[in-house]
């Protein structure tokens, strides 16, 4: 039906973000265009949705996700962009990336049905388009040069997201947004460069340095890198450019300023996609490229979970700012994706794989809430907002929903990512499986306790405690498109733990072939069982 | 035909020669055309009156004061559209001492495309009254002062044009020369002429000192290069850059008279590159002078110079398959260079300075290319793909370095431009001009995918080629085989370094003017012409580092680079 399904999510949001923002600004004709432009954005997002999601029935493209030895699909003709530098158009899907690409599908149009009174929506929704358009070409691109131009383009809607539309200590996040997730990028490309150095000649003919940033020639250079010291040097220079952009621990501190002070929208979209950009990158090229150092710096990947892991859950019972601690839970979450990926079993990266996806859809769900509730009660604070369950019937459910499916609650999709990342990391590990295990009670504590001081408790069971932030007014309850919008995301949150399979099937066998592929031989060279 | 000496005139040579005889039109128009007036002569004896054009009262046309600007526009953009049709023409020897080929014409292609930009901006940064009035005795003295300021000032328009076009002839047939003396005598008529427009921002009292400085230094440097070609004249008794080559390379040993001239003119390429420590003129001549004459002296006075060492250094004195004398001087010179300019701009509170220390980076960068090429360890292939980085990059450097002076132009429209603070919140003022800046200082860094890093990718990849695959493969561990690569890989790694440490300072324009406050919350002037020329460049930025444009212009490149050596 259309043949080329990827190259067209990818550059029709951007194009289309790109004449909204600029047009308006050139000619003062284009009024009209400016307030149609929320209309046109949420338009344009609904139909990529509609063809991400026709990918995955099968309309187009005829694609069995299941199927790993396939590779790549939905893949173009290489269109050349730079050949000199050997840098192509070429855009391809497995089960790796369509999980996300459809996911980022999902949440654009959610994210901005949720904001959508927001102020300055003539640029608001268009930079939500942008991003759409980013976030999906880091997904596709099989060329790295493209993929680290749209890992970069990805930090400059959410940039001006963060600075025009957050809190009041916006200027300071939105710095610390750019200042470290940019320098962890460039470390990143240092990386990426010392591989295209050594990229081999053969596939890159037409070039005038002779390499090529072809994805599969690039991860194939590891190869020709001629010390093992050299090796885990790259190795390191991407775990930390990707590490960063989980974000793991030592490395998160910019997660939380940047979550609170983002405006919903931005919120959702940064815990929903941008942070597995992070997961999807170590394993797209870090963990391809060198299965070797992989395989040797299990005990570093174990360290920075288990790090990430109990220091996001320890530090999250500290918190009274409910964003705040969102945002660590978030750091604690990902933290059992390098889990899930140091077990090396098949099953422990389809977990953390499944990580990813869920985690996608529960925390723009928390993080709606978490919006809601600073929109209506104008505070954030844990404590001072008691008993909403009598003001808005609908917020505390969905809290309690994402709060539940967040901790882990068995039939929500959170539960089949963690209870399989722990039979993996069981599996390889033994009993070293209860310091996670355990660290998910911490978790349970902090959102029982802040769910039943914002929900239930109360000084009189029949009127709750309203925060002096309100000065006295009745809070209104949440808008219809607050709440349709996390009643999408909560259906979603239900259907995934019901129906894991759904996107289960095609992760496991894409993580077994990829760990026969690439990693069995590592490890044995390496003396680790599989 | 006519011949003057040597040299002969035919229309084929003409026509290769099409951009110099434009501007020399030009140059001619620029002192004609305001000059016209209906003065009649009156033929003796009788009452015929015959009009002879020259003085009398001007035409409404010709006494238009923005006229200049308008005939140095069209002279410019003329000659860069005729310089680019002629880079695919084959090369052609003019006179014994001109050489019309890919790579020249490439070089006066990317002069004259700085220059036309130079002009247009101008436009607005030395804006013309139309309709100046003429002072009358009633005025009161205030008045009558101010008037005659103004009539000046645009009398100043011819002055400042006219200059221009010179730079533009010289650089264009400095790019040309074959021969040394040729070359020194273009190299200073542009020089002399870049002198006074220097001293040209009459405004500001720091325009004259500048220019002052910029002259001294200038001509001390230009005298010793002088000096060192007439060594060099001693040793070979011909100047002529051929010649010269052949006497180098059947010397046996070295000969200390070419060693002294060489170096002696490395002193004065030094200097209008400004490398360190030759450096010293170039950050307050840049921030005295106009910003777009700052734009200039950053890139095409600078590529000038880089065109100069071509000639020079890697064409006479690159013995194939050895070490070259100059290269460890130079290779120390380029990290110097890069590591001085980058931390002197850190601490730049003035954006032209900080601009003008950035430029002094680059061309640390540049001249490292220059060093590996001239340390015998790249092969041919390797060498290409320096020298085409280098060219490269000079051409795009053009694009934003050049842009990012075009909006502090903009900026001193408005008096402003020489601080930090008036950045202050652009963004917020100008959303678009502070989203092309931050784009040029992106791309000065080197982000992908804009074409500053396309640059120097190709940079640091023939120079990690080249040194690098002398890289034990056995080595194990990260010590030794960092000791087995030869010396000059750490040059790649010092431009690394380097260039991580130069995003501090570019990111944090981009900072202040998305972040701090606006000093003056009033917009931009609407300058038409000059925010044209800045967004040209803007989006030239970004199709000259990815796409069929930065592919085009690669090509064009890397074929000059080949002319140059193989011809």
């Amino acid at each position: 039906m259309i043949s080329d399904p990827l190259t067209v999510i990818t550059i029709v949001p951007l194009a289309v973000s790109l004449v909204l923002l600029i047009l308006p600004k050139i000619s003062g004709s284009a009024e009209g265009l400016a307030r149609a432009s929320r209309a046109i954005s949420m338009g344009v997002s609904l139909a990529m949705l509609a063809i991400t999601t026709m990918i995955f029935f099968g309309e187009i493209g005829n694609v069995d996700w299941t199927d790993y030895n396939s590779g790549y699909s939905l893949t173009n003709d290489a269109f050349a962009l730079i050949p000199s530098i050997g840098v192509h158009w070429k855009v391809g899907a497995d089960a790796l990336s369509f999980p996300m690409i459809w996911l980022t599908t999902l949440l654009i149009p959610i994210s901005m049905l949720v904001e959508w009174d927001a102020k300055r929506g003539h640029l608001f929704h268009p930079l939500i388009l942008m991003m759409e358009g980013a976030l999906i070409g880091v997904f596709v691109s099989l060329d790295v040069f493209v993929f680290y131009a749209f890992w970069e383009l990805t930090l400059v809607p959410m940039f001006f997201l963060i600075m025009v539309w957050g809190g009041d200590d916006r200027k300071y996040a939105s710095m610390k947004f750019f200042i470290y997730t940019f320098t962890a990028s460039v470390i990143m490309l240092i990386g990426i460069l010392v591989m295209y150095f050594y990229t081999p000649d053969v596939a890159s003919s037409g070039t005038i340095t002779g390499h090529s940033f072809d994805m599969a020639v690039m991860i194939s250079s590891s190869d020709y890198i001629p010390s093992e010291g050299l090796r885990h040097l790259v190795w390191i220079l991407l775990l930390i450019g990707f590490a960063t952009k989980m974000p793991s621990f030592p490395v998160h501190t910019w997660l939380p300023d940047a979550h609170v002070q983002a405006p919903t929208a931005g919120s959702m979209l940064l815990a929903g996609v941008m942070l597995k950009m992070g997961a999807y990158g170590f394993l797209r090229i870090a963990v391809s490229a060198f299965p070797e150092s992989t395989v040797a710096f299990i005990p570093l990947l174990i360290f920075l979970g288990m790090a990430s892991l109990v220091y996001g859950a320890w530090v999250c019972m500290g918190q009274t700012n409910l964003k705040r601690m969102v945002a660590y839970s978030s750091v604690s979450h990902m933290g059992l994706i390098f889990l899930g990926i140091a077990t090396m079993q098949p099953l422990g990266i389809a977990g953390a794989l499944f990580m990813m996806f869920a985690h996608g859809i529960i925390s723009p769900l928390l993080f709606a809430v978490a919006g809601a509730f600073k929109h209506h009660y104008h505070t954030l604070e844990i404590g001072s907002m008691r008993g909403i369950a009598h003001h808005s019937p609908w917020l505390a459910a969905h809290m309690m929903l994402g709060w539940m499916a967040s901790l882990g609650l068995p039939l929500l999709a959170g539960f089949v990512a963690e209870v399989t990342i722990l039979i993996a990391f069981w599996m390889s590990f033994g009993w070293l499986v209860l310091l996670p295990a355990l660290t998910l009670i911490i978790t349970a504590v902090y959102y029982l306790t802040s769910m039943q001081r914002t929900i239930f408790e109360s000084n009189d069971p029949h009127q709750g405690k309203l925060p002096d932030t309100l000065h006295g007014e009745e809070p209104r309850d949440i808008t219809w498109h607050e709440n349709s919008g996390m009643i999408i995301l909560g259906v979603f949150t239900i259907i995934f733990g019901i129906f894991p399979f759904i996107f289960w099937d095609m992760m496991s066998e894409w993580s077994s072939g990829f760990l026969i592929d690439t990693l069995v031989e590592a490890m044995q060279s390496e003396g680790v069982k599989p | 035909m006519t011949s003057v000496g040597n040299l002969q005139l035919s229309s084929d040579m003409a026509s290769s020669l099409l951009p110099e005889m434009i501007m020399l039109l030009g140059l001619i128009a620029i002192v004609v055309i305001p000059n016209l007036g209906d003065a009649k002569f009156r033929i003796p004896l009788t009452s015929v009156r015959v009009p002879v054009l020259l003085g009398g009262s001007r035409f409404d046309l010709t006494n238009d004061p923005r006229m200049p600007n308008r005939i140095s526009n069209i002279t410019f953009a003329i000659a860069f559209i005729s310089s680019l049709m002629l880079i695919s023409e084959p090369s052609k020897e003019l006179g014994g001492v001109l050489m019309a080929d890919g790579f020249s014409r490439l070089f006066s292609t990317m002069f004259l495309g700085a220059l036309l930009l130079v002009s247009i901006a101008t436009t607005h940064r030395l804006p013309a009254k139309v309709n100046a009035r003429i002072p009358e005795e009633s005025d009161s003295e205030a008045v009558f002062d101010r008037k005659i300021s103004v009539l000046i000032n645009n009398r100043r328009q011819v002055d400042f044009y006219i200059l221009l076009i010179m730079v533009g002839l010289g650089m264009s047939m400095m790019a040309m020369a074959t021969n040394l003396f040729m070359l020194i005598v273009c190299i200073e008529l542009a020089s002399l002429s870049t002198y006074v427009l220097v001293a040209f921002h009459k405004e500001a009292s720091s325009g004259g000192e500048a220019g002052a400085k910029y002259f001294i230094v200038g001509s001390v440097a230009s005298a010793i290069g002088i000096y060192g070609m007439s060594l060099l004249y001693l040793w070979a008794g011909s100047l002529d850059l051929d010649i010269l080559r052949e006497k180098w390379q059947l010397m046996d040993g070295v000969d200390p008279f070419a060693a002294f001239g060489i170096g002696m003119m490395l002193v004065a390429f030094g200097f209008k590159v400004s490398a360190a420590p030759f450096h010293l003129a170039a950050p307050d001549a840049y921030s005295g002078a106009a910003s777009q004459v700052s734009g200039l002296l950053a890139t095409a006075s600078k590529a000038m110079g880089f065109l100069a060492l071509f000639r020079v250094l890697v064409m006479i004195t690159v013995p194939d398959g050895s070490e070259a004398l100059w290269m460890v001087t130079l290779g120390i010179f380029a990290i110097l260079t890069m590591t001085w300019g980058n931390l002197a701009a850190l601490t730049s509170e003035n954006p032209k300075r900080m601009l003008a220390y950035s430029s002094v980076a680059h061309a640390g960068y540049m001249l490292a290319g220059i060093a590996v090429v001239g340390s015998g360890i790249t092969g041919t292939n390797e060498s290409s793909i320096i020298l085409t980085a280098v060219t490269f990059h000079l051409v795009v450097l053009v694009l934003f370095k050049l842009g990012a002076f075009l909006v502090l132009t903009l900026l001193e429209t408005e008096g402003s431009g020489h601080k930090m603070e008036h950045l202050h919140g652009l963004g917020r003022r100008d959303p678009l001009i502070a989203g092309s800046m931050f784009l040029f200082v992106l791309s000065l860094a080197g982000v992908p995918p804009l074409s500053g890093f396309l640059s120097k990718l190709l940079m640091i990849n023939g120079i990690v080629s080249s040194s690098a695959g002398t890289g034990i493969s056995s080595s194990e561990d990260i010590l030794s085989w960092a000791e087995s690569v030869d010396p000059m890989f750490w040059l790649a790694g010092a431009i690394v370094l380097n260039s991580a440490l130069s995003l501090f300072y570019y990111l944090r324009v981009g900072l202040v003017m998305f972040f701090e406050e606006p000093v003056v919350d009033r917009p931009l002037k609407t300058a038409p012409s000059l925010r044209m020329a800045i967004f040209v460049c803007a989006i030239l930025t970004v199709l000259c580092g990815i796409g069929p444009v930065s592919e085009w212009i690669l090509d064009l490149v890397n074929g000059a680079i080949d002319s140059l050596m193989y011809e």
